[in-house]
């Protein structure tokens, strides 16, 4: 069966003024559809950037040149709106502080992703369905009750959850979690595990979560540890 | 979508971009009320400064020109002329009884002629009137009573004509009605009514008396009018003075024609300039060598003389309709000239030819100061707006903390799916929302201000002493305002525009972020 995501041989460097900083060493990976990855790794080991590669938030370096390829197609060779187009329709990220837009409630953070999909008049047609699928989402994740408060009126916990409802949204079949309970005491993260492992369940979605929490990679049905830039 | 949704929720979620739209708002009602009261001011000497000189004048100064009675008969067969009338314009000088002489401008004209070419009749001041001034509530205009409706009325008639009964035998005797600003006897009021001033008056017995200096009623306040006259050949004569009194005073609405032109009869100006009809010597003997006596040689042939006819500087005419649209002046211009070749061509060499001969219309005659009022609106309006530009700035500015604040927004957006185009496109959106709110709310502003302008104007002056407009400073009592719809629109949609470029450069900077430093941002 074609993985759903494969990585050959990626290397990524920063810039620290006129410093390169290389992060990644070469580092090759696959996922499977419906696969649940852990990623293990000291601070500073390219996680985070491993996974900003994988979503297409972030380009590989062009030389050495790696590839990644998603569902058979490079990912580090497509167009800016094309990229924007992948992110937008095959990937869902969660973030360890979340990242809801503090101007929006919460049904509307949730339909975030919708609008940057649909033009007006697309949206506006399709208004009633997608407020459906946001209040749907968001009754799976424990907040119908909370539909029209403001993020700065949640708890940390109900926040990291509409930001899982709202990268949910687009029904993407890859979700990127960038240490999704790094943020919470032990209780309420492990709550957002269960929420985020049923919805995987549901959704047959692929979930790749970086994290430092061992309980985490517990439940993982794979651990890839990184370390200084290359897969252990 | 997200770009209307957002754009919404800034606009009215931060403190920030509701004063950059008060600021656009103030720059947007700030033109808008310039550019109504100067387009106002323009537009009322426009049309105040066509009110003496008809719409096309046909000149030849100094000299004049003859025949031109002939030449009204020609203008006035035509379709496109209304009227036309002769007049004499020269410069000279006066001496009003406070004994202080000023130069002018005199023009020479028949009265009634006169006023059917020109509004010259709606210019006299001195005449009864039944309601006072808008500004004049406590009606302290001399106008509304005091000499009585018939003297009022008297006055008035005189100034149309021109002339002055004498006191002794009654008969029409020649008069002047100079500008109401050309004596300097006439003081102006706030409210923009006038009184004469008072003025020393020394008596035979070497007593001096304080009188009012109403010059169109007194028949003892004559004023000393002196001229320059020159033949048909351009030679200058003596100076000729001769004391006229004073028939009325017109106010035409401009400073400058109410503080220098002098109006008179056309026969009596003639006669001073030596442009009436009469004989010139062309050919004189030659002076014999010795006379005993002072007496004539008795052989000696007469001297050569020739016919001089009756002479003008100008002929004013009147099209038919309305002629305030500068390009129907022109094209009135256009057939008086037609009309003064054929006569040309009649009279050659007795009168200029229509290529030496001037021919302007009622805007290029009043091309000085119109181009002048002109010329300050459009510099006033420029450094407006280059003050307006400020609200680009500041909406730069703003935009740029903002874009700094809404980073990790930025970075958010971007990891979704949102594309460069699409946040730099949100952040012109904001921009553009700044502007629309700013400019109708400036817009609205602006036309309150302007419809209440005087109201607003009188009640500063009275609450605080403020008179921005004074009367007799900037020579109207009502302030002028006209606000032109598509002026209007074009300063609405610069406002709104202006606010989309201020914001343009944060744009491409939120466009060019990188989105994982942007949601790294702390």
């Amino acid at each position: 069966m074609m993985p759903l995501l494969s990585i050959h041989s990626v290397h990524k460097t920063y810039r620290l003024g006129r410093v390169p900083v290389p992060v990644l060493h070469g580092v090759s990976l696959s996922v499977e559809p419906g696969e649940f990855i852990a990623i293990l790794g000291a601070s500073g080991s390219g996680k985070s950037t491993l996974l900003h590669l994988m979503g297409g938030l972030d380009r590989p370096d062009a030389e050495p040149r790696g590839r990644i390829e998603f569902q058979g197609r490079d990912v580090t060779t497509m167009a800016s709106g094309e990229l924007d187009g992948y992110r937008n329709n095959a990937i869902g990220f969660v973030f360890q502080f979340y990242h809801l837009l503090p101007e929006f409630t919460v049904t509307r953070n949730v339909l975030l992703g919708a609008m940057i999909r649909h033009g007006v008049l697309a949206y506006m047609g399709r208004r009633a369905d997608l407020h459906s699928r946001a209040k749907e989402l968001l009754e799976k994740v424990g907040l119908s009750h909370r539909l029209t408060h403001r993020p700065q009126e949640l708890s940390g916990g109900e926040r990291q959850r509409v930001a899982i409802a709202r990268a949910l949204m687009n029904d993407p079949p890859l979700l990127l979690a960038d240490e999704p309970t790094g943020n919470l005491d032990h209780e309420t993260g492990g709550k957002i595990m269960d929420s985020l492992l049923a919805l995987r369940r549901e959704r047959k979605l692929t979930l790749v979560v970086v994290t430092h929490d061992a309980e985490i990679a517990r439940r993982a049905d794979r651990v890839v540890r990184l370390l200084d830039g290359r897969v252990a | 979508m997200y770009q209307l949704a957002l754009t919404y929720r800034y606009l009215f979620s931060k403190v920030m971009p509701l004063l950059a739209a008060v600021g656009v708002a103030l720059c947007t009602l700030m033109v808008l009320v310039t550019w109504s009261v100067m387009s106002g001011f323009l537009g009322m000497l426009i049309n105040t400064g066509r009110t003496l000189v008809g719409d096309v004048s046909v000149g030849w100064p100094g000299a004049g020109f003859a025949y031109y009675d002939e030449l009204i008969v020609d203008l006035e067969k035509d379709p496109l002329v209304e009227a036309a009338c002769p007049m004499i314009e020269t410069f000279g000088s006066i001496t009003p009884p406070d004994a202080r002489p000023r130069g002018v401008l005199i023009r020479g004209v028949e009265g009634a002629s006169y006023a059917r070419v020109t509004q010259f009749a709606d210019t006299l001041w001195w005449k009864p009137v039944d309601e006072p001034l808008p500004k004049d509530k406590a009606r302290m205009d001399p106008r509304l009573d005091g000499l009585g409706k018939a003297a009022w009325s008297e006055i008035y008639k005189n100034g149309l004509s021109l002339t002055r009964p004498d006191p002794r035998t009654g008969a029409a005797m020649p008069a002047i009605v100079p500008g109401i600003h050309v004596t300097g006897l006439n003081r102006r009021y706030i409210e923009g009514y006038y009184k004469p001033l008072l003025i020393e008056r020394r008596q035979s017995t070497g007593k001096s008396e304080w009188i009012d200096a109403f010059l169109p009623l007194d028949p003892d306040l004559p004023v000393v009018v002196t001229v320059f006259p020159i033949d048909s050949m351009g030679r200058p004569y003596e100076a000729y003075s001769r004391n006229l009194p004073v028939a009325n005073e017109f106010q035409s609405g401009v400073y400058e024609f109410d503080q220098s032109i002098v109006l008179m009869n056309i026969d009596s100006l003639q006669e001073m300039l030596k442009m009436k009809e009469g004989l010139r010597v062309v050919d004189a003997p030659a002076a014999p060598s010795a006379q005993p006596h002072g007496e004539s040689f008795a052989g000696a042939p007469p001297p050569a003389t020739v016919r001089d006819p009756a002479r003008v500087t100008n002929v004013l005419v009147k099209g038919r309709g309305d002629m305030s649209d500068p390009a129907r002046a022109r094209a009135l211009r256009e057939r008086v000239q037609e009309i003064y070749d054929r006569f040309a061509a009649r009279h050659n060499g007795e009168v200029p030819s229509a290529a030496d001969i001037e021919f302007v219309t009622w805007e290029e005659q009043n091309a000085t100061f119109i181009n002048a009022v002109r010329t300050e609106r459009t510099l006033l309006l420029v450094l407006f707006m280059i003050i307006s530009f400020t609200a680009v700035l500041l909406v730069l500015a703003i935009f740029w903390a903002m874009v700094r604040e809404k980073t990790q927004d930025i970075g958010v957006l971007r990891s979704l799916g949102a594309g460069r185009g699409g946040v730099a496109w949100l952040w012109v959106c904001y921009g553009l929302a700044i502007g629309l709110v700013g400019s109708t709310v400036g817009l609205i502003g602006s036309y309150l201000i302007i419809t209440n302008i005087n109201p607003i104007h009188d009640w500063l002056g009275k609450q605080l002493g403020l008179v921005i407009w004074d009367p007799k400073v900037y020579y109207f009592t009502v302030i002028p305002n006209r606000v032109e719809p598509l002026d209007a629109g074009v300063v609405f949609v610069c406002g709104i525009l202006a606010c989309g470029l201020g914001a343009f450069i944060p744009a491409l900077r939120a466009a060019w972020m990188n989105p994982v430093a942007a949601l790294r941002n702390e």
